[in-house]
């Protein structure tokens, strides 16, 4: 097996993929690219057996076909040394040694038999759907932060994805927080649902750009495939059931806040330096147009207030809040002014901005702590 | 042992009880030994048998008489005893069994908690507003640091006229120490007693310890103190003595704090505010038992006061212990972290799952208890999917009508029937524990 490709090539497209390979593998063969030649193209996988990412280069030169194992530390390490100029890649294909011969030197190496590498699991009686590269990339953003870490609830430690007639809609939550991330314009022919993990979704992240390029996702109850710009990636989804997170959304909201999003997150960043380094809590209190956000820490006697000025309507109100909640939501809006909508002060907080693209549909959720004074 | 005032003034001698003298370092001691030493002024102050004191407050004829303060069950130790008393042999921490056998004609007083905290508040009212800096470190003893304050008042002179005021206000009798650190007052102010005060100058700690009992020394224990008589000492001079080295190796670590306490150099500063790092509940039975159901209530009962303890004092806690001794005195306990919280339903569950756990052997038990420790300020933060908002707003109107009613106005039905778990005032308020003298150690 011999083929010619470009060292700047396959080293961008190694790294792409390279995201899904873990430090320490329980199966030794993961810590290997798995090169495969078929019809003059070169199609390289990485995996670590939850989720797999494959990526395509098109070869000008190559004998014929076969698989390979290449150490990935090491081809990685090799590639990034060179500077842009082509490179022989010659396997021998009983003993899987690998020659890799550049325009000074030569370099060898042993891999391992493709075989041995777990299959790549192939999709069956999928549904589909198209999204645009940047709305999913601003989904996965917007929802990825409030995922859970519980053990316990594994199905939280994901990001839903719902699907109806009508929208697609992205959930997140770790029961103190949680994220409703509509886009209006993609539909799908019948109601489904499914849950990815955390990690393919930051890979996912990595991948995408702002483009309005299509991604084209494929899922059934067990795998979800999502293509895009010559990378494929192929996940096993969270079994289990979601939440029933549409009964945790208060409906009636009357009392709303209408304030600048930057000067509200400077504000509560200011603020909760002060507060209690473990709790991170911080204090609202709303009255006619004002909100004096406060904070203390008894055992040091610290102790922060500030005031804003706002648009209010509603009844006086003071609620708590864990201040990181409030930061990293505040810091994943992009919109001037967003909404507050309270009810009560133990009843959750909901965060919408406002204006926007008018595809797009978030709504954050806060859970409120208990103010015993 | 008379009652009457006496002053004891051991270095009087030397010049005037205050100003000058106490800033005079004595000659003989190595001058590096002095610097060792805090040039602090530290008074200590102690009520007199101050359960038997409060008791004979409200009820005058209990004066001059043998007074026992403690359990009056066959469990119960003595918690407090009048100077009359302890001329049979009665000292606190006894069991109230044997001192009865001791004094048959003591008349023994269950005690009330909320009138000797009362009468505390008192005191330390008249201490916080005539000291800089003051601390409670339990329900009767109190430590000021007047450091500095020599150039203005005389510091003898100052502590003498704040012990008038509060004997002239209250009518209890107080005794106290002055001296430069802490462990010196205290001791002073055990020598003083009763109804005394004692001013160990400068550089006269060494010697004013020299000949009292080891025993005297904060921290030497029943335990400690045997070690050392089987060592053959005695008296504090022979600690001084010895090599620090030689502590070390017998005593470890305490070893050569006790060596220090017994050269008179303690640097520890008056705290003005104690941070509750845990609070917890315990209860020894009258009569040992089995019944777990009974334990059960128990333990549920404590959990449900702990946790409004918490609530109100804005805490919450992330690490519980439970706690079983049986009647051999083998003692058990186990601990879980949980996520923060202060609600009686997570913690009443960790307690029964804990207990479970830990009551494995089918044998009698003497006592249980429980722990809430790894506390940090700040409100519950409300889980989307396992509160629900009527659990939420059912404590808030339970904590409002304990607050107005008092703390045993609502409870749970399983520990309608529960006695004996005692009650506490704010536990959050920046004073001391409230430790019977028979619990200290």
């Amino acid at each position: 097996m011999k083929f010619i490709v470009s060292s700047t090539v396959l080293l961008k497209q190694l790294q792409s993929i390279s995201g899904v390979l873990n430090t320490n593998n329980t199966l030794p063969i993961l810590d290997n690219f798995l090169f495969k030649i078929a019809d003059n193209k070169l199609v390289v996988s990485a995996s670590d057996l939850e989720t797999t990412m494959t990526t395509e280069i098109e070869l000008t030169n190559s004998d014929k076909d076969g698989t390979v194992a290449i150490p990935a530390r090491f081809i990685l390490d090799t590639l990034k040394t060179f500077a842009d100029e082509p490179l022989t890649f010659t396997v021998d294909e009983s003993s899987f040694g690998i020659e890799m011969a550049s325009s000074n030197g030569k370099f060898k190496l042993t891999g391992f038999n493709g075989e041995e590498f777990p299959r790549i699991p192939s999709i069956e009686k999928a549904s589909e759907l198209e999204i645009k590269s940047e709305a999913l990339g601003n989904a996965i953003n917007k929802t990825l932060f409030a995922t859970g870490n519980d053990e316990l609830r594994p199905v939280m430690s994901g990001v839903m994805f719902e699907l109806n007639e009508e929208n697609l809609t992205f959930v997140s939550t770790d029961a103190h927080k949680l994220v409703r991330y509509r886009r209006l314009d993609v539909q799908a022919d019948k109601a489904s649902s499914f849950i990815m993990p955390k990690k393919p979704l930051n890979l996912l992240k990595g991948i995408l750009d702002g483009s309005d390029e299509m991604v084209k996702v494929q899922y059934n109850n067990m795998n979800a495939y999502f293509e895009f710009n010559n990378i494929q990636l192929i996940c096993r989804l969270i079994d289990g059931t979601y939440p029933n997170y549409e009964a945790v959304i208060p409906k009636e909201n009357n009392n709303v806040l209408t304030i600048d999003r930057k000067s509200l997150l400077a504000s509560v960043k200011r603020v909760s330096i002060f507060s209690n380094k473990t709790t991170h809590q911080v204090r609202l209190k709303i009255s006619g147009s004002e909100l004096n956000i406060s904070a203390e820490d008894l055992d040091y006697s610290n102790e922060a207030k500030e005031r804003l000025t706002c648009q209010y309507s509603g009844e006086d109100i003071e609620i708590g809040f864990n201040s990181r909640f409030l930061v990293e939501m505040l810091n994943n809006l992009t919109s001037e002014q967003v909404l507050l909508k309270l009810s009560e002060p133990n009843r959750a907080g909901l965060l919408i901005p406002e204006g926007g693209d008018e595809n797009e549909e978030v709504l954050m959720l806060v859970m409120p702590v208990m103010l015993n004074h | 042992m008379k009652t009457t005032t006496h002053n004891i003034d051991i270095i009087t001698d030397l010049e005037t009880p205050d100003s000058e003298s106490i800033n005079t370092p004595n000659l003989d001691l190595p001058t590096s030994d002095i610097e060792l030493r805090s040039p602090n002024t530290i008074v200590h102050m102690d009520l007199d048998t101050f359960f038997v004191s409060c008791e004979r407050l409200l009820e005058p004829k209990l004066n001059g008489k043998p007074v026992l303060v403690g359990g009056t069950s066959d469990r119960g130790v003595v918690s407090a005893c009048s100077y009359e008393a302890r001329q049979f042999g009665v000292h606190s921490a006894m069991p109230m069994r044997m001192a009865r056998q001791l004094c048959p004609e003591a008349i023994v007083i269950r005690g009330n908690s909320a009138i000797y905290s009362k009468y505390s508040d008192m005191v330390t009212d008249i201490i916080k507003e005539e000291s800089p800096v003051y601390e409670k470190s339990s329900i009767d003893e109190f430590y000021i640091d007047i450091t500095g304050m020599d150039r203005f008042h005389g510091s003898y002179k100052w502590a003498t006229e704040l012990r008038q005021r509060i004997m002239q206000e209250t009518h209890l009798p107080i005794s106290f120490g002055m001296s430069t650190s802490k462990t010196v007052s205290k001791v002073g102010t055990g020598e003083a007693k009763p109804n005394g005060q004692i001013n160990v100058l400068r550089g006269l700690e060494k010697a004013f310890l020299a000949p009292l009992s080891i025993k005297k020394i904060p921290m030497v224990g029943d335990k400690t103190y045997q070690k050392f008589r089987s060592m053959g000492i005695e008296k504090i001079q022979t600690v001084q003595e010895m090599p620090l080295e030689l502590m070390e190796r017998v005593f470890g670590k305490n070893g050569v704090i006790i060596w220090k306490k017994a050269n008179g150099i303690d640097n520890s500063p008056v705290i003005p505010f104690h941070e509750r790092k845990s609070i917890s509940s315990s209860l020894t039975f009258e009569k040992d038992t089995i019944d777990v159901r009974k334990l059960k209530e128990i333990l549920t009962t404590m959990a449900e006061k702990l946790a409004f303890y918490l609530r109100n004092g804005d805490k919450l806690t992330s690490i519980v212990t439970v706690t079983v001794r049986y009647s051999d005195f083998d003692t058990r306990s186990r601990q879980m972290r949980i996520a923060y919280t202060a609600n009686d339903h997570t913690l009443i569950a960790t307690v029964m799952r804990l207990f479970d756990q830990l009551y494995q052997r089918r044998v009698m038990a003497r006592l249980v208890g429980v722990r809430f420790s790894g506390l940090v300020g700040g409100g519950y933060q409300i889980n989307l999917f396992e509160d629900s908002e009527r659990t939420i707003k059912l404590y808030q109107a339970m904590d409002k009508v304990r607050n107005r009613f008092g703390q045993g106005a609502v409870k749970r039905a399983v520990t309608m029937d529960t006695k004996g778990v005692g009650q506490m005032s704010n536990p959050f308020n920046g004073q001391a524990p409230i430790i019977p003298a028979h619990r200290r150690s």
